[in-house]
């Protein structure tokens, strides 16, 4: 119970914002160490949706 | 081939910036929501414009995201310190105990915000002295908002040779100045000299912030003298040795304003009862709640481990070299745009030296201090778990906006609009050009959160410059460092740190709009006389 309340705010949504750029991060090192342009476009992809989580929520969601 | 330097290119360049400074200070949006935004408009013209191929982009992310954490181990050891203390109620102890030793409580503000942070930065840095500061200012009441800015202020000065000297050495080497030679010495002579005039700027707003004209009456002596230790200290070290130019300064002046408070004109209790800055609520309020037992020294013990930790390894070079052996980097290889703009593969990319690293000692301090509060009985049932639990949600925000900001700044810097934005300036401007000198600083400490970075992007360029424009170096490299550590009290990840310690995340953009005035009229002061400056020497 504790735990779902806490991913529902704002800290929360952050910190798995947070966890998927370390896992973009890791997908983006293997695909440099890889030479594959596949997986650096995923992990880069992921980027960007997990930094836009913020404005996103509360600039357009909230209105 | 080379990046054309046109209005569409460089307007491109500085547009993530602009938009930045806009959505923060206009309208007020967190760090958290306006990095993304700048970010995409890097990355958008990185493609269309500087014709970066996606290898490129998500190279430079990768190592915004590993110089990212980095500075969020900083981040949360800082944090991890502040939680020990605020479990134990050590800064209740702290506040008491600083108000009995000054009893003017201008000086006490100006010693937990600035001579404090000054010492801070003279041997750790990167952004320790905000994190750190922050708190301990609330600790004696002053309102949060204004112990971000304070400690921001307090710790800008010390940034060219604060850390022992790391960002001195960042402009030497990327200008190509030899240690020692003439230009060397003349170089850091300007640039202290121009830092000393930001320093007593720091120190005079600082007042001005705690009661306006009749703070600024009643301090100015204080200022005079400190400026004139750390300031002027710190000018003629740069002469004997850069490294400690700052940091004994420092030391020197934490000491001095221990005995300006016994001074006919500070040691009788005076405040400003209706000053902004102070949260007269707070003060009254928690005044009871400090553990009875505890001792002022033993309040400020995890901040004595720190510095205490902190100097062996530094200055003392046999532990520092054994030590500094472990280190650990990433591999990149090297990528290039369509310009040719080439990124040099790196086999250990900006290496972490876990043992050296500003995080470590703020880490041990933090739990040698937790098991000597807890021995002592300060911290009780359930306190550890509470103080690691409210480290790790208090730092998590912060990442994001950390995060973003620097694969801005490398993206920016890797697709070349960094280099774009310093060469349209130049070409644009000639000799004017020294004016905004200082500038190029500012905005590279401003980007990537560091005055060290500013240093290595920009160092180079500026000799180069100054060397085509036919004007006098030592000046025009003075203007940049200067330029940035100003640069470092507007700086949005350094500010982030305070917003995180002080328990304001979000209000970045408020901190920003109250100091930036400032900070950009020091800078023209500074810009206009290295102006004048050049058409005389």
């Amino acid at each position: 119970m504790g735990k779902n309340s806490f991913f529902k705010t704002k800290a929360g949504g952050l910190t798995i914002a947070f966890l998927v750029i370390m896992v973009a991060f890791i997908i983006i090192m293997a695909g440099l160490g890889t030479g594959n342009d596949m997986l650096c476009t995923v992990g880069f992809v992921l980027i960007v949706f997990a930094m836009l989580y913020s404005p996103v929520k509360v600039y357009i969601l909230r209105k | 081939m080379m990046i054309p330097v046109t209005p569409l290119t460089w307007g491109a360049a500085i547009l993530p910036i602009i938009v930045l400074l806009i959505l923060m200070i206009r309208f007020q949006w967190g760090a958290t929501e306006a990095a993304p935004v700048g970010l995409l408009i890097t990355v958008f013209t990185g493609f269309v414009l500087y014709k970066a191929n996606i290898r490129l982009i998500a190279s430079e992310s990768a190592k915004g995201i590993w110089n990212a954490l980095i500075i969020l181990l900083i981040v949360w050891t800082a944090i991890l310190m502040y939680q020990v203390s605020d479990e134990a109620k050590a800064f209740l102890v702290i506040r008491n105990g600083m108000r009995k030793l000054l009893p003017n409580e201008l000086l006490l503000v100006l010693a937990m915000g600035w001579i404090f942070e000054s010492f801070l930065q003279g041997i750790t840095g990167f952004g320790v002295p905000v994190a750190v500061g922050a708190p301990l200012l609330i600790g004696i009441g002053v309102k949060p908002l204004w112990a971000v800015i304070i400690p921001l202020f307090g710790q800008a000065w010390g940034n060219t040779f604060g850390t022992l000297g790391a960002a001195w050495d960042s402009l030497a080497m990327s200008a190509g100045l030899a240690a020692g030679s003439r230009e060397y010495l003349v170089t850091a002579l300007w640039t202290a000299a121009f830092i000393w005039f930001w320093n007593v700027i720091a120190g005079l707003a600082m007042c001005w912030f705690y009661g306006k004209a009749k703070a600024l009456k009643k301090g100015f002596t204080a200022v005079l003298i400190l400026s004139l230790i750390q300031g002027g200290g710190e000018l003629l070290l740069t002469q004997v040795n850069t490294t400690i130019s700052c940091f004994v300064p420092a030391c020197v002046s934490l000491i001095v304003i221990l005995f300006l408070g016994r001074l006919n004109c500070y040691k009788e209790e005076w405040c400003i009862e209706e000053s902004s800055i102070m949260n007269r609520a707070f003060t009254s309020s928690s005044f009871d709640d400090a553990p009875e037992d505890m001792t002022l020294v033993q309040a400020f013990v995890p901040y004595f481990l720190l510095s205490a930790l902190t100097l062996v390894v530094l200055v003392v070079k046999p532990i520092n070299l054994f030590l500094g052996q472990v280190k650990f980097g990433l591999a990149f290889p090297e990528t290039s745009t369509g310009y040719g703009f080439v990124n040099a593969a790196s086999d250990c990319f900006s290496p972490l030296a876990p043992f050296t690293h500003a995080s470590m000692f703020l880490f041990l301090s933090a739990i040698l201090g937790l098991l000597y509060y807890k021995r002592h009985g300060w911290i009780g049932e359930g306190g550890v778990k509470r103080v690691f639990v409210k480290s790790v949600s208090m730092t998590m925000p912060s990442g994001i906006s950390v995060i973003g900001l620097v694969i801005m700044s490398k993206i920016m810097d890797g697709t070349g609009q960094t280099v774009v934005l310093a060469n349209g300036i130049a070409n644009a401007l000639g000799k004017v050009y020294v004016i905004l000198a200082p500038f190029v600083g500012l905005l590279g400490t401003f980007m990537t959160g560091s005055n060290m970075s500013s240093n290595i992007l920009f160092g180079g360029f500026q000799m180069t410059t100054a060397k085509l424009l036919g004007v006098n170096s030592a000046l025009v490299l003075g203007a940049q460092s200067s330029g940035g550590a100003i640069g470092s009290a507007i700086s949005p990840s350094k500010i982030i740190l305070g917003t995180t310690t002080a328990n304001i995340l979000g209000s970045e953009g408020e901190v920003m709009k109250k100091i930036m005035a400032i900070c950009v009229l020091a800078t023209v002061v500074i810009g206009a006389f290295a102006f004048v400056a050049v058409s005389f020497i």
